[in-house]
């Protein structure tokens, strides 16, 4: 592991300054705002509209390909979604508002300040509100208004939270991107962390935690101090700022590094991941016109056929693929013949299975979105609303596909590699449950065997 | 030392099981045919959604559009064409050429690539128009059988592997 802050000081310079989260939003809020405006005002065709073609091709595409897995939530770092509840809340952009707000914490804070309800601190709701919109995803991905209820919607759901509850209630337990983001974090090669545990121990301030006169507290409920995963860090970088004894790094590690699913909230996000990645690649790259007719009902009228639709995606995340699993789960422990582990201990921490292989496979899904469609970017920067402008001399760049033959062909290595990763987290989650490798392999059999049927599922569709 | 024969070998048995499954996965290859195939095409899909043909046939397409104009843009095949509705012609272009269009009345060329090529609308026909596609399979297409010969191969090495593997 390298900690960039020591190889590069000068990045490490830049996060402590006071000004750097409001200075790397705001370019990004105030673009936000230009595209909820053009899919306002703009063409409705989705294709034609800087909104659909910026957030849902080239965002996504950059986000899942390359943030995800080589700078873990740098998004959270620059989303400019729940930053107005954030600003509202500290009643400043920049600088730190001192005061006793909140018992133990040295800032003033704007609102009710409540604590987020203890029944609700998991990701169900982040799980239920992404499979909710992923039922509509053929609307929210083609028509700019959809888009600007759903995002428009996050914004002032976030702004109201941010009044209600304390730091970032709506980022941890409510945003549905945030939840896949936190799952396929885990995979990352970028993670904050303590460097030194010792330092730590000796040391009682707990300012990362609470923040100081310099900083605010973590955002996210977050200690960094015992924090061994990316899952729910918004890499905020408050507690770079707020350390005394400059005890926290950014590190660059392995893939996979991060392998612990803590919760049965999260083993079903991974279920509801990979799954969703399989309905997308049917219906949206899939050939089949009924199945397009029934996603796309507000078009087509056919609203049984989306209730049926959408009932399908629900059972197949919820109760199809999870009993799937639980069948091999029990095939792989009664092959470990271990006493020691529980078949629910099991399920919740091999289900980690699915993230490399659910990221892998969700960027492979990716890259016909670029691919295919990426040439529409060139035609819409000259002309955002559709509105004939040529503001850039590009607005009749024609549709051109780059290289759609071999897409194929990038999309096999990737879906190996998932292969590959899973296998080999397993593995070691393996080492860490049974203590012993004999029970580790024959337990990684079953596993191994749904892994790869799941690969070849995706084989079918992408190649097949 | 022994680590790295034992990663030799599996890379091999890797590689071997994509040639076999390729192998086997290419069947017995008929004599190329001619293929005369009508395509309706209509808001966001078209009809057959697949076709699936063999090495060196000789496909002959008809186009007809049953709502609004669209594209039909062949993956690899540079063949884009345009139709309209209840218009008996069409107009067809190779991008590799330029951008004129010809009008003509069906398309002829050989499949003289193997693999699973996309056909897709090329004329924004509305707002799912991204996702209107069909599929043309070109048998044998390879990539498929190989792919899961490598699938299966890359898990029983990795099983392999860990099973070799000191504590």
């Amino acid at each position: 592991m390298v900690d960039l802050f020591e190889k590069i000081p000068f990045l490490k310079k830049i996060v402590k300054l006071r000004a750097f989260q409001f200075a790397v939003i705001f370019p990004n809020f105030f673009l936000f705002y230009l595209f909820l405006i053009a899919a306002l005002v703009g063409t409705p065709v989705g294709n034609r509209n800087i909104m659909i073609v910026f957030v849902w091709i080239f965002w996504w595409v950059m986000l899942i390909a390359f943030m995800v897995p080589f700078a873990s939530r740098i998004w959270c770092t620059v989303c400019p979604l729940p930053i107005i509840g954030e600003w509202l809340q500290r009643r400043t952009l920049v600088k730190v508002r001192e005061g006793s707000t909140i018992p133990g914490f040295k800032q003033e804070f704007f609102g009710l300040n409540k604590q987020w309800p203890k029944r609700w601190r998991n990701i169900w709701l982040q799980n239920i509100g992404f499979l909710l919109l992923a039922c509509f995803s053929a609307h929210l991905v083609t028509r700019p208004i959809f888009s600007v209820f759903v995002l428009g919607g996050m914004i002032v759901l976030s702004t109201i939270l941010a009044l209600i509850y304390r730091f970032r209630a709506f980022c941890m337990y409510i945003c549905p991107v945030s939840g896949f983001l936190g799952l396929y974090a885990m995979t990352s090669k970028l993670a904050l962390r303590r460097k030194d545990k010792a330092v730590c121990d000796v040391h009682k301030g707990r300012e990362c935690f609470l923040g100081s006169e310099r900083s605010y507290p973590c955002s996210w409920f977050q200690n960094i101090c015992t924090m061994d995963r990316n899952n729910y860090c918004g890499l905020c970088m408050e507690c770079v700022k707020s350390c005394p004894d400059n005890n926290v790094g950014l590190f660059w590690r392995p893939f996979c590094s991060d392998v612990d699913i803590k919760g049965i909230d999260e083993a079903w996000k991974s279920f509801i991941m990979l799954c969703l990645a399989f309905v997308y690649s049917v219906n949206l790259l899939g050939p089949w016109g009924v199945l397009k007719d029934w996603a796309n009902f507000t078009e087509t009228g056919q609203w049984p056929g989306f209730i049926l639709l959408a009932l399908g995606i629900i059972l197949l995340c919820m109760v199809i693929f999870p009993a799937t699993y639980y069948l091999f789960i029990k095939w792989s422990k009664a092959l470990s013949r271990s006493k020691n582990v529980t078949t629910k201990d099991l399920f919740i921490k091999y289900s980690y299975a699915f993230v490399p292989l659910g990221l892998l496979v969700w960027i492979a899904f990716s890259v016909p979105l670029i691919m295919i469609n990426g040439s529409y970017i060139i035609a819409v920067i000259s002309d955002p609303l559709g509105w004939g402008w040529n503001i850039f001399g590009t607005t009749h760049f024609p549709w051109k596909p780059l290289l759609p033959e071999w897409v194929p062909y990038i999309q096999i290595p990737l879906l190996l590699m998932g292969l590959f990763y899973s296998i080999k987290s397993l593995y070691k989650i393996g080492m860490k449950i049974f203590s012993e490798k004999e029970a580790t392999v024959r337990s990684l059999i079953p596993m191994a065997i749904l892994l790869s049927l799941i690969t070849i599922v995706f084989l079918r569709l992408y190649v097949g | 030392m022994k680590r790295r024969k034992l990663l030799v070998a599996l890379s091999i048995f890797i590689i071997l099981q994509g040639v076999i499954f390729g192998l086997l996965g290419r069947g017995k290859a008929p004599g190329p045919k001619m293929r005369v195939i009508h395509i309706k095409a209509r808001k966001y899909s078209y009809d057959p959604p697949i076709i699936r043909v063999n090495r060196g046939d000789e496909i002959t397409l008809t186009l007809e559009s049953e709502d609004v104009t669209h594209g039909f843009y062949i993956e690899g095949y540079d063949i884009d064409a345009k139709v309209r509705p209840e218009t008996p012609h069409f107009w067809l272009r190779h991008p590799s050429k330029g951008d004129d269009y010809e009008t003509v009345e069906e398309i002829r060329f050989v499949a003289d690539k193997n693999g699973k090529f996309r056909y897709r609308c090329s004329i924004t026909c509305g707002t799912f128009h991204p996702f209107m596609q069909g599929e043309l399979v070109v048998e044998p297409n390879y990539a498929y059988p190989v792919s899961i010969g490598l699938v299966l191969g890359l898990a029983i090495a990795c099983v392999v592997y860990f099973k070799s593997k000191k504590d």
